[in-house]
């Protein structure tokens, strides 16, 4: 019928001229899309635009590894599979075209301008129920926050952009923001999320809690060497919110027990439907048995940091798998090829299921450890670091004592190396080393494959820089820039 | 009224197809009876025979007795009987195309004539949009070609049939699968983002494809190659037109003709696939490098050593048997197929034209194949006087399946594994050996388990109603439709795919597309020296679609027996419907005038409405104006007699590009998922900036031509020389990725086409042995003349190459490093300018800015994927009944990146060519050519960004020959046949590439031509199907 009727329609513009056709022909009805002009519009609709800047997260996360581990003493390149950008990485030789930091770059803003979006439209609906449209604003800014922590760690201070930019000849004349300015913003925001943030018990896992604001803005406070702050909101978070470790460490990455009472912000994971590749990047390519029947096996468990586990410790069984079989081969005898195991959960080949925990209570335990530490109170970090190391052995035998930390330097790297070891291809090693300057020491050499049977590792020489502390502005983004608007990081 | 009766018998019998034969009966009966009743009691029996020229008998040749209103027409074989009052007189002999004749007599007996052609009447006409026009006041450059021998030329789509035909067209047949679409640019690419590809009007239905037509039915194809002819399609028409006209009925007998050819394509395949000893050693050779790059010591044993981790081993079974050489075992010779069957004939009231055609290929990719079924009927009935109708109709089905791997993936498996264990499963390489090889499916594992297939349902449908309301003045009123639904599923068993699980999708389709168009035709010559034609006219289009699709959860296929997405989980992510639609309003206005056949005047006009921009930009015009001065006309040439043809002409014209997604310029709100609480949940985010400004694409460009045809037009020559800019290009300008996006769709840049073509028509013998030359010759070049305050963009793909857009540069050129040799040794990287990170083995690259390190700055243009120059050239010979046609095509300065080489240096111990593994550099011991790197898949990232892939793409081919043989009609005529040629085609008898060249296809690649600015045109990365050597042998019978 609607045929029919166009045929009738045209037939009648034309024998009676121009005029109505027009409108029906030139200007039809977008029927399977929405565009910014009907949206926003109600408090379902914001609902929808906060996951959009959870479902950007969600997607950068599972890659944050190619920049934040593979340059660093934890991981390094399989000759199997290529990932471009990332071998300059992995021989810390960065350049400002990695295409890697252009796509970290342009993923954070991403999530900025979703954040920004859902700020900027906030007032629109009129039908939010109580207290919904402060938990929007409250995610908005925790997800900026998190987001700019990330810009800021990874560059250095970044343009700071808080409402959308509509006008593209004004968005060339933005510069960087110094980096104070970026952690006033983010300190700002976090603290307005506190106010607005329900608990975790009135929102859904995966999205953000007051506990995680809390949290985040201690850890924001430990790099800026800000120790009184620090300890004020660790101190708030370990009060008034009832999280504790996981027993058993292995737990933590078990599809079954994935929401516990450790993790205190995680990004959802759905295999199948909503999963990430994270857990088949680290499997040998010929699968792992009840794992996946394939691996992407782009990286492999450096030596440098694998022989750092201690006898005892139930971490290293839960990080690093050693003996291997193809699953195809069940009879095969079982060789050495250390692989991470640490997301080797049962998945769909690229798509699987396990979340992968942001904030976790260990990270601000040891956080909390630095900042007593920092705050002249070493028998109470050392508790604290005891905490952590108390659940990895099971045991308080592997405890260290006072006389273990002689001196700073000493309880840095007692700290430093509990934290690579917790938090193994968590992301967290990278800006460790950058933030507490170990990276030009450690980096000079790394042990990458080991060979079981003559018990040597085979060592890469490396050049670290003192100015890797800042990676490159990538180069697509100062040339979109108006000329000499967006300046380069030192020594590239 | 007495024709218009009886012209409803043949439209009846048509639509039941109850055969011809009947409309032939009456036909002749309605003849004879007119004659008989003129004819008195005592005459003279005059009989005969009207023969051509060239000695070929005129059928449907009216004579008549002067004077008098006696008449015949002649039959199939050009005689004639009648009978004439007993005293001498004149009979008139009068043929469409030819030269009316008079013959007096004087008694009864025979009259046998000869009828000479008409050089005027003879004047080709050619199809111009919305109308046609005498070739030799057409102002504007325009190609044409009719179907000869094009249908017999065997390919799936009618395009190849055109390749080295038309001067300023390319035909780039950049993949052969079956059916698959090649590639149409007339006269360069001007747009980066809103297509390039021309606009195709089927029978005066704008928007068709060529894959909607069969060549069979096909009359003739002209190509609207300057904006001054094309303009009058305005709103689309920047990558030129294509106006294909089908059959039609013509008066006389009805006329059965039955085409059909069979053969079989064979693929041109690569000869040096190294095997058992060979490909082991390679291997060794690749393991003990990665191994020394790694600190490792190479002498140790390569094999049971286990000082030597197992990722640096090679086990020795890789040498053993079957050592299957992939490429041979996927591919296979193919059969090709056509079969058409048509009538046409009429009367002067009811003309009418039937066919079915059904044609197919199987793909030399074992599985791909394509079959197309249409059926055409074009039937015009003249009502009266004043009344013209008719209508069109093409059904028409095609159905494919698409191999489920490019060609990479199958042919680089490694050698040691079989084609198939005997128990019937497919072994993968990772059964031999249980690491380091590739952990790919079993290529015939992929393609026997892939069930990749398509299917696509048109109709092109057309009614009009054409009035002669004045002498000259015509107006024309039709209403068509264009509807097309298809429908898409894909499966992949467990076996077929590397990571083991199913996968399975399916979509569908419909697209409707109505038109209504009006025009009022005004054409007259006065006083016999002025020639005025006009065009007015009113066009409305719009095109609803709705697509839906549907994916399973990856793995949840319950088992691999069932295909369909009832045996699956469906995926919330991958399944979605959609409905779109757009619409154009265009009235448009065409003036020509030609005094005295001498000075042409020509201008057009057009507007166009489009619902794809922005409210304030909807509307654009498109204005075109052309001159031309037939010079030969002039009393001074006449005393050139060697000159029988000059003309020269200049044009101007506006066409416009809107081929852009719809609603681009709005903001557009998408659904993205999340799952908080593990439950799949979809969020919304804004994934397109919107721009609010979005207007046309106006391509403005110039033409100047000449054509001249010497010595009674035994050479003819058209040269044309063109310049035309795009400009406000739609273009997805890159934005600074802090507003949350990398690029909005703008109007912004220009690209300039400036070129030259040339075609040559010469008849060389005019003999017994005849022999015709076409040759044509283009060149175009292409540069970006702004980019929107930008000076240059770059898209940069996985492994560094770049595309450039720069100012001054052609588009899309090669960006990267040059190399100056290999780096042989650890003290040469040292003392070297090198890329960060490189090691022994890596290429030493050019330090263009001389600052002592090798970094982005260093990049510079490696060439570009468009050709530089283009040849055709097709020579008819003729000799009695035999004729011969050879088509030859050549494409000289494209450059490929042939990426797909490095999938055969040895990554993941696969298949290796001996000529890209013999010179790599391999320690520094064995340091191969100095030219060609360590190439290993752990190294792209040190060579992908460098020339070492761009190879040359120049080559030279025989695109086709066609040999036939036509039975001499005496003996036709006693097999009941009016014409019988037996032929054969033989598709790419020849083709040559440079010989460093390794790809299978020289216009093969894989990842697209221009589509937007992230393009990487001329990036074969994945392997183009090898070209086919198609043989066939084809029957033409007509009755």
């Amino acid at each position: 019928m609607k045929k029919n009727k166009i045929l009738i329609t045209s037939l009648l513009c034309w024998s009676l001229g121009l005029g109505a056709c027009h409108q029906e022909l030139l200007e039809p009805n977008p029927e399977s899309l929405l565009t910014t002009a009907n949206f926003f519009n109600s408090a379902k609709d914001m609902d929808q635009a906060v996951l959009g800047v959870y479902s950007r997260m969600q997607a950068r996360k599972p890659g944050d590894y190619l920049l934040l581990e593979v340059p660093t003493d934890n991981l390094y390149l399989s000759s199997n599979t290529s990932v471009a950008g990332a071998p300059e990485l992995d021989v810390l030789a960065p350049t400002s075209a990695n295409p890697l930091l252009n796509n970290f770059w342009i993923s954070n803003y991403n999530i900025i301008f979703r954040a920004n979006s859902v700020l900027n439209n906030i007032d629109k609906p009129t039908d939010y129920k109580a207290a919904q449209k402060d938990q929007f604003i409250g995610e908005a800014k925790f997800m900026r926050a998190l987001t700019y922590f990330d810009l800021v760690r990874v560059f250095g201070g970044v343009p700071k952009v808080t409402v959308p930019l509509t006008r593209i000849d004004e968005s060339r004349q933005v510069p960087r923001n110094s980096e104070e300015e970026i952690y006033n913003l983010i300190i700002e925001d976090l603290k307005d999320a506190i106010d607005k943030l329900p608990v975790q018990t009135s929102i859904a896992r995966g999205r953000a809690s007051k506990a995680a604001a809390v949290a985040l803005l201690g850890k924001v406070y430990v790099y800026r060497k800000d120790w009184p702050n620090a300890k004020t909101y660790l101190e708030q978070l370990f009060r008034d919110f009832n999280y504790s470790l996981v027993p058993n460490f292995a737990n933590l990455w078990k599809l079954t027990t994935e929401d516990n009472s450790e993790v205190i912000f995680a990004l959802k994971y759905v295999e199948g439907t909503n999963g990430h590749g994270l857990s088949t990047d680290f499997i040998p390519n010929a699968g792992a048995p009840g794992v996946v029947d394939r691996g992407a096996e782009v990286a492999l468990p450096s030596w440098s940091l694998h022989k750092k586990y201690e006898e005892g410790d139930t971490r290293k069984a839960a990080t690093i798998t050693e003996m291997w079989r193809a699953p195809n081969r069940p009879n095969d005898p079982l060789v050495w090829l250390p692989f991470v195991s640490k997301y080797a959960v049962p998945h769909t080949y690229g798509a699987s299921g396990l979340d992968l925990p942001v904030l976790r209570l260990a990270d601000m335990i040891l956080l909390y450890a630095e900042t007593l530490y920092e705050l002249n109170q070493p028998d109470q970090a050392l508790a604290q670091l005891n905490k952590v190391r108390e659940r990895a052995f099971g045991d308080a035998a592997h405890n260290y004592s006072l006389a273990d930390i002689p001196n700073r330097d000493a309880f840095i790297d007692k700290l430093l190396l509990e934290r690579q070891l917790e938090f193994a291809y968590e992301n967290e090693r990278w800006f460790d080393l950058m933030r507490t300057s170990r990276y030009t020491t450690v980096m000079t050499a790394e042990e990458r494959i080991y060979n079981n049977t003559t018990k040597t590792p085979l060592v890469v020489s490396l050049a670290p820089k003192a100015f890797h502390k800042y990676l490159p502005i990538p180069l697509p983004q100062i040339d979109q820039a108006a000329p000499n608007v967006l300046a380069q990081n030192e020594g590239y | 009224m007495k024709k218009f009766t009886n012209g409803w018998p043949y439209l009846a019998c048509l639509l039941l197809l109850a055969g011809p034969g009947q409309g032939a009966t009456a036909s002749t009966s309605s003849s004879v009876a007119a004659a008989r009743a003129a004819v008195r009691l005592v005459d003279w029996e005059i009989t005969g025979k009207v023969v051509s020229e060239r000695g070929e008998a005129l059928p449907g040749v009216t004579v008549l007795l002067k004077g008098g209103s006696v008449g015949a027409t002649t039959d199939a074989n050009g005689n004639f009987a009648l009978r004439v009052p007993e005293t001498a007189g004149t009979l008139i002999f009068s043929y469409i195309g030819s030269v009316t004749k008079e013959v007096s007599f004087s008694g009864a007996g025979a009259i046998n004539v000869t009828l000479s052609d008409d050089a005027k009447a003879l004047q080709e006409v050619v199809v111009v949009g919305y109308g046609t026009m005498k070739k030799s006041s057409v102002t504007a450059a325009v190609a044409k070609i009719e179907n000869k021998i094009l249908d017999q030329v065997p390919a799936g789509r009618p395009e190849t049939a055109l390749v080295g035909r038309l001067a300023g067209v390319n035909i780039a047949q950049t993949r052969s699968t079956p059916g698959a679409a090649p590639l149409i640019r007339i006269r360069g690419a001007g747009s980066i983002d809103a297509g390039n590809d021309p606009l195709v009007v089927i029978d005066g239905f704008p928007g068709g494809s060529l894959g909607q037509i069969n060549m069979n039915d096909v009359e003739s194809i002209e190509v609207l190659k300057d904006a001054s002819s094309a303009a009058i399609y305005g709103s689309r028409a920047a990558g030129g037109v294509i106006i294909v006209t089908t059959k039609k009925g013509q008066t006389g007998k009805p006329k059965l003709n039955f085409n059909t050819y069979y053969g079989v394509s064979k693929p041109m395949l690569h000869d040096d696939w190294v095997t058992g000893e060979e490909y082991y050693n390679y291997v060794v050779k690749y393991q003990n490098r990665e191994f020394a790059w790694a600190g490792g010591d190479p002498s140790i044993p390569v094999w049971g050593d286990p000082r030597r981790p197992a990722q640096y081993q090679v086990n020795p079974i890789i040498k053993e048997e079957p050592q299957t050489i992939w490429q041979d075992e996927v591919l296979q010779r193919a059969p090709i197929q056509s079969y058409n069957f048509s009538v046409s004939g009429g009367t002067d009231a009811v003309k009418y034209y039937v066919s079915a055609t059904h044609n197919g290929e199987e793909g030399i990719v074992k599985t791909a194949s394509y079959k197309f079924y249409g059926v055409r009927a074009n039937v015009d009935v003249k009502v009266n006087k004043i009344i013209n109708m008719g209508f069109l109709l093409n059904p028409s089905y095609a159905k494919r399946r698409d191999a489920g791997s490019l060609m990479v993936s199958l042919v680089k498996y490694p050698p040691f594994v079989a084609p198939r264990n005997p128990d019937g499963t497919y072994p993968k390489a990772r059964d031999y050996w249980g690491q380091n090889v590739t952990s790919q499916a079993n290529p015939n594992g992929i393609l026997n388990g892939t069930f990749n297939t398509s299917s696509a349902l048109n109709n092109v449908g057309e009614a009009y109603l054409s009035l002669e309301l004045l002498k000259g003045l015509n107006f024309r009123t039709s209403v068509g439709t264009n509807i097309s639904s298809g429908s898409s599923d894909y499966f992949q068993a467990s076996f077929a795919t590397n990571s083991g699980s199913t996968s399975g999708s399916a979509s569908d389709y419909r697209t409707i597309n109505l038109l209504n168009e009006n025009t009022l035709n005004y054409n007259r010559t006065f006083k016999d020296i002025h020639e005025v034609s006009g065009l007015l006219g009113a066009s409305y289009q719009q095109s609803t679609s709705r697509s839906t699709s549907l994916a399973a959860v990856p793995g949840s296929f319950n088992n691999d027996i069932i295909h369909t997405l009832n045996n699956a989980i469906i995926n919330p992510a991958g399944t979605s419907s959609y409905r779109e639609g757009w619409g154009l309003v265009s009235y448009f206005s065409r003036l020509h005038y030609a005094f005295k056949e001498k000075y042409l005047l020509s201008g057009s006009l057009r507007a166009d409405g489009s619902s794809r921009f922005a409210p304030d930009n909807k509307w654009g015009y498109f204005p075109s104006a052309s001159v031309g001065w037939r010079v030969s006309q002039e009393g001074f040439m006449q005393d050139i007699p060697a000159v029988s043809e000059l003309k020269l002409r200049g044009s101007y014209g506006a066409t416009g590009n809107f081929n852009i997604g719809n609603f681009s310029y709005l903001g557009g709100i998408t659904s993205v998922n999340y799952s908080p609480n593990n439950v799949f949940a979809k969020g919304m985010a804004q994934t397109s900036f919107g721009n609010d400004k979005l207007k046309w694409e106006k391509t403005n460009s110039y033409d100047f031509g000449v054509e001249l045809g010497l010595f009674q037009n035994r050479i003819n020559m058209v040269l044309d020389f063109y310049d035309k800019t795009t400009t406000d290009q739609l273009y997805n300008v890159a934005i600074p990725a802090i507003t949350g996006f990398t690029g909005t769709l703008s109007n912004i840049g220009e690209i300039r086409n400036k070129g030259v073509e040339l075609e040559l028509n010469t008849k060389n013998l005019t003999g017994d042995f005849k022999w015709s030359t076409f040759f044509n010759v283009s060149r175009n070049r292409n540069e970006v003349v702004s980019l929107g305050g930008l000076q240059e963009r770059t898209v940069t793909d996985t492994y560094g190459m770049s595309w450039l857009l720069r100012v001054g540069e052609p588009m899309f050129s090669y960006y990267g490093y040059r190399t100056i040799g290999v780096l042989q040794n650890a003290e040469e990287v040292k003392n070297s300018p090198v890329l960060a990170g490189s090691k022994p083995g890596n290429p030493k690259y050019q330090d263009v800015n001389g600052d002592n390190k090798i970094d982005p700055q260093d990049r510079v243009i490696l060439g570009n994927f468009q050709p530089k120059l283009f040849l055709g050239m097709s020579n008819d010979f003729a000799w009695k009944n035999f004729d011969l046609n050879i088509t030859m095509q050549a494409s000289l300065g494209a450059k490929m990146y042939t990426f797909e080489n490095q999938s055969y240096q040895g990554n993941v111990l696969g298949a290796m060519r001996r000529s890209l593994v013999e010179t790599q550099w391999w320690s520094p011991a064995e340091p191969g050519d100095g030219k060609m790197p360590a190439a290993a898949l752990s190294q792209l990232n040190f060579q992908g960004a460098s020339d070492i892939y761009i190879e040359n793409a120049s080559f030279l081919s025989v695109r086709n020959l066609n040999l036939g043989y036509t039975l001499p009609v005496g003996i036709a005529e006693k097999f009941r046949m009016n014409s019988l040629r037996v032929y054969t085609s033989i598709n790419n008898l020849l083709m040559v590439t440079d010989k460093n060249f390794h790809g299978y296809n020289p216009e093969g690649y894989t990842a697209g031509e221009i589509g937007g600015v992230n393009s990487m045109p001329g990036y074969n990365a994945n392997g183009s199907e090898p070209i086919n050597r198609v043989f066939t042998v084809g029957l033409n019978v007509s009755f």
